[in-house]
């Protein structure tokens, strides 16, 4: 069955449509890189899953169930979308760290918020903290940074903080975790380390929704690729359907200004 | 006069100054972060009017102009900018008279102490402009902060105090300190409601013919300063492990 469904999402800014008619699915342990150019709505798509956008129409399931319809105020209330957000991770273009706390409190932090606001909180404290503190150790672990746990996110370079996110997004065991173009902030020569975590995570099937620029990686690490354009869905299909023989005008004309690049 | 009595008596009157500038810091820094959050209140009590009828940018004749105006107006936010206007618009000198004489003169009330009316005056005063530096402080955090938390489950307050507050801090640290310094200075406006403090003493030496203790006056206020900037100093760096 699918994790992830998405149904006739919409999405207007004003008189701007951005998103018209979304459709598409993710299988558990499934990465889907979603390409195209700048406005083609890639951005708002992952932003609408993780309710930082409110879409205007459509549905999203989680294993079925659905936990936002538009035309259903009871799945749009704020304390109700405050946990379901935590079915998805997002990892942002430009981090977005906690500048003030170290890297092992930024991983920590949302975790030990939630802890304190669940009942038995105060009688397990002592083990509920050790848990969290350790699942952060082996998340940031395994993002190679088991040496950086007491550095504040200034100390790091663009793509260790970039790897810190994605521990901290990691550390919530999101049923998706969702990337929106997480190499684009970073020098040519950090995007490689940032590529390689995200990698290894595809090979552990981990279920990912990938927003990027990177062509290659896309190809290599993806199950599935979807070109948009305009707010729509152009394309699906497997990395070499899609990127290698591609069937729509529009799919060509953006892979061929890539390649002139 | 020898100058021991002088300086005793000075600074006993000190000790007005400084009995309002720490109320004033105690009551107002808080005031102020309230007030900030009054002028950026985004509650539009009418704004269902529009809803699913009219898109930015529509309706041409006066019906739905005024639709529009009313579905995007905020109260709260325009209630507490016009009092944040008219209380920065006027002279402290000039609310630390009103409050002391107001009540009395509109509504017959009995008179309030005169330390307290001056501590009234400065609190309202000095919070509305702790409130716009809150405020500037606040709208610079970049709101990819706000979406991290959000993205993380986090609630509101929780990403306010969590997450927001000490950066706000960190960088409010310097206008707020011009403020503070200020401060020291305008407490001796509460004599104009005969209020004991330092200058009024000074002065009264001067009536007296005795003229260096009005100079003297001045060493009280700059040994306050230099302490205040030290202490200021000592916080920045102390929130200068992170940017």
């Amino acid at each position: 069955m699918s994790v992830l469904e998405v149904k006739n999402l919409k999405k207007s800014f004003d008189k701007l449509e951005v998103l018209k008619d979304i459709d598409f699915s993710l299988n558990k342990g499934e990465t889907i890189a979603i390409i195209g150019s700048s406005g083609s709505g890639k951005t708002t798509l992952l932003r609408c899953l993780n309710f930082l956008e409110k879409p205007d129409g459509g549905k999203i399931l989680i294993n079925g169930d659905v936990i936002f319809d538009a035309d259903d105020p009871n799945t749009q209330k704020e304390r109700e979308i405050r946990e379901k957000r935590l079915h998805f991770g997002l990892v942002f273009q430009s981090f977005n760290l906690f500048p003030q706390y170290t890297v092992l409190k930024n991983v920590t932090l949302a975790s030990e918020l939630i802890a304190k606001r669940k009942k038995g909180y105060r009688s397990n404290k002592k083990q509920i903290l050790k848990q969290i503190d350790s699942q952060a150790r082996e998340s940031l672990g395994q993002m190679g940074l088991s040496d950086k746990l007491n550095y504040y996110p200034h100390q790091l370079s663009g793509g260790q903080q970039q790897r810190v996110a994605i521990a901290r997004a990691l550390a919530m065991s999101p049923d998706v975790l969702c990337f929106d173009e997480p190499t684009s902030a970073l020098d040519p020569e950090l995007t490689g380390e940032v590529l390689r975590v995200i990698r290894a995570l595809a090979e552990k099937r981990t279920t990912m929704v990938i927003v990027t620029h990177e062509m290659a990686f896309a190809r290599d690490v993806a199950d599935r690729v979807i070109f948009m354009d305009c707010g729509v869905i152009v394309e699906q299909g497997s990395p070499r359907e899609v990127l290698e023989n591609p069937r729509e005008e529009r799919t060509k004309q953006f892979l061929a200004r890539f390649s002139e690049e | 006069m020898s100058f021991s009595i002088v300086t005793a008596r000075l600074l006993e009157s000190f000790a007005i100054n400084g009995k309002i500038f720490i109320v004033t810091l105690a009551l107002g820094l808080p005031l102020g972060l309230i007030i900030a959050f009054g002028s950026m209140s985004r509650w539009t009590p009418f704004g269902c009017l529009r809803k699913g009828r009219l898109k930015c940018g529509e309706g041409d004749n006066f019906w739905d102009k005024l639709t529009i105006w009313l579905s995007e107006f905020r109260p709260i936010s325009a209630l507490t900018k016009t009092f944040v206007w008219i209380i920065r618009g006027t002279p402290l000198m000039l609310q630390v008279i009103i409050v002391f004489y107001g009540p009395g003169l509109i509504w017959g009330m009995e008179a309030v102490g005169r330390i307290e009316a001056a501590i009234v005056a400065f609190v309202i005063n000095y919070a509305c402009y702790f409130s716009e530096i809150y405020r500037g402080g606040i709208e610079s955090i970049s709101v990819g902060q706000k979406e991290a938390g959000q993205v993380l489950g986090m609630t509101k307050v929780q990403i306010f105090f969590k997450v927001t507050l000490l950066q706000v801090i960190k960088r409010i640290v310097p206008p707020m300190g011009n403020e503070v310094i200020t401060l020291v200075k305008d407490t001796s406006l509460a004599n104009f409601i005969a209020n004991k403090e330092i200058l009024m003493m000074a002065k009264e030496y001067v009536t007296k013919g005795l003229i260096w203790p009005l100079f003297y006056s001045a060493v009280f206020f700059l040994i306050t300063c230099g302490i205040l900037t030290i202490l200021l100093a000592k916080l920045e760096k102390k929130l200068s492990y992170f940017n």
